[in-house]
């Protein structure tokens, strides 16, 4: 065996880069993490952290012109505000071609870290019901893998990244290894309460969170400041800046290089051995040549499918490992849709601090037979406690001090926010490919999106309307607006895309195995969104990240086999 | 936007929107320099945009709308620094417009200086430029989630950068609305009588942008 730059050469810094730089140094390799962008160091680039409004340009108000200009897909999300725009993608500088009659919302950061920086924190264990649901109802590829496979793996990554939430035993939502859950609104209390009298049959817990309630291993506990996708330097939410990518660099045996764009992988003649990973310097234009022993793609489900495809030679023509023809279809997110109510209960109170959660009510469609639905599958609500202020009220008539008393205090009202999330049923149409002809300032060729939700996803949409107006009956609100899905959110806005190079047992219909290794080549793994070949309901990073460190343990115990290292 | 919209873009508001820059003990002192460092916006940006008797109708207009009572107003808390920030590179080109000819209209019905008037004058005046707009879709109920209303009429963009210029302001956080305290969180505090609305960071009409 010819000597190599590094044992391993893993492709991404975010949540599932960040693992498998931790766990291949931690179990002796020498492994090189390249990353596409800039080089932000942890705490001193958070440069909206603690930041008053006060102090931002404008004072935070967005800049339009630059957002129209650069920002044109990222700046609609939740997390995008001039507080943290640093971290977000320039889609003027690194487009994709957006098919505009099956939109698809690409968001992506471009720096160390990635999104496990802008992540939602909300982390959620599949069960049996999410990893059987393909082989039952015969959407998509059975998975390969059942809870028992990896329920430990979930233990490992949990006890490392630290889960707040509370133990309840359900055996569709299992348990974390948990810290002590968050504290209640009084309001959510009020609502708890009656919903256990009235429909006791839909339970609620506190959202399970990788925000540390208690300090742990180094990092801080949450101070409760608020946004934390600006960034936290004391370490109280997870991210791979905070926690694996320090661990990795603590072993003595991690080099990450920034602003190193991927552009293709070189296999041997075999066709069987990834050789080479080519890289372009995005501030110098040069060009590089890596070699490893095993190659881990976590550029983001749609980056790593991007390389893979471009990765085409005489021995693999349709894209690396395309021999089944799935590369770059089945393209999954969640359906995200929101119901409200408001509530006269417990406005005397108000709050201190700012909780970075909220309540969780689980799945509770078709979960062991179906019910009496006319969809496939579920969806559980991650919901929202807001105290409405000037905020909603300024535009007013009026001058002087009376117009300036009404900006003042809180409004006698809370709003509760039910925001449900839809399995999303993996389809062939939905996929990502390459321009035949459209390149990026690169030369490579630009990523064209197709998706579309299925009637699967608009049937469980209106369900979500039909039972949040009974939870929110039931919770004792006086007005409720149910959303009922004139409207919905396009691709990708719920920020959790996966497929395009899902997991299977078939060769011949998937792309990766059980340990997320491709099919057709030895030494290279796949252990962002885009092994998914269902996406459940819940919030998808802990079970990249559960994947991620198994696939690890996988790789170098092969490695090991071969005496490679 | 009708009430649903309104109520769907609190929806997205994650229960961690607002920021306490004061509780600084999780920090290190590196990074408390670097924070206390940074000046206020409206201190450390130059602007000469306005002309001097322009720059008087503003100040003065904007104390109308928020004067000081038992806590301070519009010019104690530099919002006329920031109507002329805002205006000279913030709007576009057709709000500038709408602005500036509004504000021209001011003048013109003040013999050329409100800040001359009488401030009962001054008052009836810009009642009078309100009751003119009162058709607009600025004052529709709800109308206050969105980043901005590119239709709004002088009198009410005046109105809302004067509100945004306030309560944003550091004064205006401070004084009159007030400080999140962060290091806890306790979700069942009373809300006593004379307790004001935290301020904030995040604006609700940010997250309006998302689409469910």
């Amino acid at each position: 065996m010819n000597s190599t730059d590094f044992d391993a050469i893993v492709v991404g810094s975010g949540i599932s880069g960040g693992w498998a730089a931790k766990e291949l140094t931690e179990r002796g390799l020498r492994v090189l993490v390249l990353e596409r962008g800039g080089n932000i160091k942890h705490g001193e680039d958070y440069l909206g952290e603690h930041a008053n409004s006060w102090q931002f340009e404008h004072y935070g108000l967005p800049n339009r012109k630059i957002e129209h200009r650069d920002y044109e897909i990222q700046y609609k999300s939740y997390a995008f505000s001039e507080a943290t725009r640093h971290f977000w993608n320039n889609d003027r500088l690194n487009p994709y071609e957006r098919n505009n009659l099956k939109p698809f919302n690409w968001r992506r950061t471009d720096v160390v870290g990635g999104r496990s920086l802008l992540w939602g924190r909300q982390v959620y264990r599949w069960s049996d019901l999410d990893f059987a649901a393909n082989k039952v109802d015969g959407s998509g590829v059975p998975w390969p893998v059942s809870y028992s496979d990896i329920s430990h793996w979930y233990s490992h990554v949990e006890s490392f990244i630290g889960v707040s939430g509370q133990a309840e035993g359900w055996s569709h939502l299992p348990d974390s290894e948990f810290l002590p859950p968050m504290d209640y609104y009084k309001i959510e209390k009020t609502v708890k309460n009656r919903m256990r009298k009235k429909i006791p049959e839909i339970p609620i817990t506190m959202g399970r969170v990788a925000v540390l309630t208690v300090p742990h291993k180094g990092r801080q506990a949450c101070h409760y400041c608020g946004p934390c996708h600006r960034g936290c330097s004391g370490g109280s939410y997870f991210s791979s800046q905070s926690s694996t990518l320090p661990a990795a660099k603590a072993t003595g045996r991690l080099t990450l290089l920034p602003n190193q764009l991927v552009e293709r992988l070189e296999h041997d003649e075999s066709g069987k051995r990834i050789v080479g990973v080519n890289v372009i310097d995005s501030l110098t234009r040069r060009r590089r040549r890596f070699t490893g022993r095993v190659v881990f793609l976590c550029a983001s489900t749609l980056a790593s499918t991007q390389i893979m495809l471009n990765s085409s030679s005489k021995r693999h023509p349709d894209g690396l490992g395309n021999e089944s023809q799935t590369l770059g279809r089945f393209l999954m997110d969640h359906l995200a849709i929101s119901h409200l109510g408001t509530f006269v209960d417990d406005v005397e109170y108000y709050y201190k601090g700012e909780r970075p959660n909220g309540l969780y009510i689980p799945r509770f469609r078709n979960l062991k037979n179906k019910d009496d639905t006319d969809f496939l599958r579920g969806y559980g609500y991650q919901t929202h406690v807001l105290r409405p202020d000037w905020e909603f009220r300024f535009n007013e008539k009026g001058f002087g001090a009376s117009f300036k008393d009404k900006l003042r205090r809180p409004l006698p009202i809370w709003v509760w926010a039910l925001r449900a999330f839809i399995e999303c049923l993996p389809r062939h149409e939905n996929r990502v490919y390459l321009h035949p002809r459209k390149k990026d300032r690169f030369g490579i060729p630009l990523l064209v999106t197709e998706f579309e939700w299925s009637d699967n996803e608009r049937k469980a949409a209106l369900d979500t309307g039909v039972q949040a107006k009974k939870i929110l009956r039931a919770a004792g609100a006086i007005t409720m607006d149910i959303n009922q899905g004139e409207k919905l959110d396009e691709g990708g806005d719920a920020i959790h895309e996966m497929g395009t190079a899902r997991m299977g047992a078939d060769p011949k219909t998937s792309v990766v195995n059980e340990f997320n290794r491709v099919h057709s080549i030895d030494n290279l793994y796949v252990t962002d969104g885009s092994f998914m070949s269902s996406s459940s309901c819940v919030n998808p990073s802990l079970t990249y990240m559960a994947f991620t460190a198994r696939a690890c343990e996988h790789a170098v115990t092969r490695l090991k086999e071969e005496s490679l290292i | 936007m009708n009430r649903r919209d309104l109520m769907q873009c609190a929806v997205i508001l994650f229960a961690g929107l607002k920021d306490s820059p004061y509780a600084l003990g999780a920090l290190s002192n590196e990074q408390r320099k670097v924070i206390s460092a940074r000046a206020p916006y409206i201190e450390k940006t130059a602007v000469n945009f306005f002309n001097y008797i322009q720059r008087q109708a503003i100040t003065i207009a904007s104390e109308r709308i928020i004067p000081r009572t038992d806590t301070p107003g519009a010019i104690d808390a530099g919002v006329p620094r920031f109507i002329e920030l805002m205006v000279s590179n913030w709007l576009m080109d057709g709000e500038r417009k709408t602005f500036m000819l509004g504000l021209q209209d001011l003048l013109d019905q003040s013999d050329g200086d409100f800040s001359a008037l009488s401030e009962a004058r001054q008052l009836d005046l810009l009642e009078a430029f309100e009751s003119e707009a009162a058709d607009s879709n600025w004052y529709q109920f709800a109308n206050t989630l969105r980043v901005w209303d590119e239709d709004a009429p002088f009198i009410c963009q005046l109105k809302e950068l004067t509100v945004l210029g306030f309560l944003l302001s550091e004064k205006g956080a401070r004084e009159f609305l007030q400080i999140n305290p962060m290091g806890i969180f306790d979700g069942s505090y009373p809300l006593q009588s004379d307790y004001s609305s935290y301020e904030k960071h995040t604006l609700v009409r940010l997250l309006s942008r998302e689409t469910s």
